[in-house]
């Protein structure tokens, strides 16, 4: 097995730097999207669906449309107020 | 390591580093919301918030910043 011999050789073969960001970045961003995910589902059923029935209410439906967009705004303002806090 | 080589580790070491700091800020933003949300939506979600959960939001945020800046003064004040 030859792993190459010389360090420029080696560096060759290895992925650019602009390769290696954007996957770092691309992954975060994942990350980042599936953590605010399961937090908005699990805060918009305790909030919208009390007590479980057999299917889900048309009430029901809008509460958790609207709990999503009152937490995506609320994520806005909560960002904000600690930016605005980071300048004083 | 060639000059090259010691460039591009030390662009990627500064890219990881502010990444890092990112994911930080994002990861307390997405903490206090939890916490803010909580005390300050308390009712069934609307179709806007009130002026009142707004300013709860806000207020909520930055005073638990305070209050960690505070619990941090008092550990040191405890250390000599």
């Amino acid at each position: 097995m030859d792993f190459g011999g010389s360090p420029s050789s080696s560096a060759a073969s290895m992925p650019s730097n602009d390769v290696v960001m954007d996957q770092v970045k691309q992954q975060l961003a994942q990350q980042y999207a599936e953590e605010f995910f399961a937090v908005v589902r699990d805060k918009c059923f305790a909030k919208c669906i009390p007590k479980p029935g057999s299917s889900i209410s048309s009430s029901e439906g809008t509460c958790v449309t609207r709990c999503v967009e009152r937490y995506i705004e609320a994520t806005g303002i909560v960002s904000k107020a600690v930016l605005q806090l980071g300048q004083r | 390591m060639d000059a090259d080589q010691k460039r591009a580790s030390f662009e990627l070491q500064q890219f990881l580093e502010q990444e890092k700091q990112k994911a930080m800020l994002n990861e307390l933003v997405a903490k206090l919301t939890e916490v803010c949300w909580d005390k300050c939506v308390t009712g069934a979600p609307g179709a806007k918030f009130s002026g009142s959960e707004s300013s709860c939001l806000t207020n909520c945020a930055q005073r638990y910043l305070d209050v960690s800046g505070l619990v941090v003064r008092k550990f040191q004040g405890m250390q000599r």
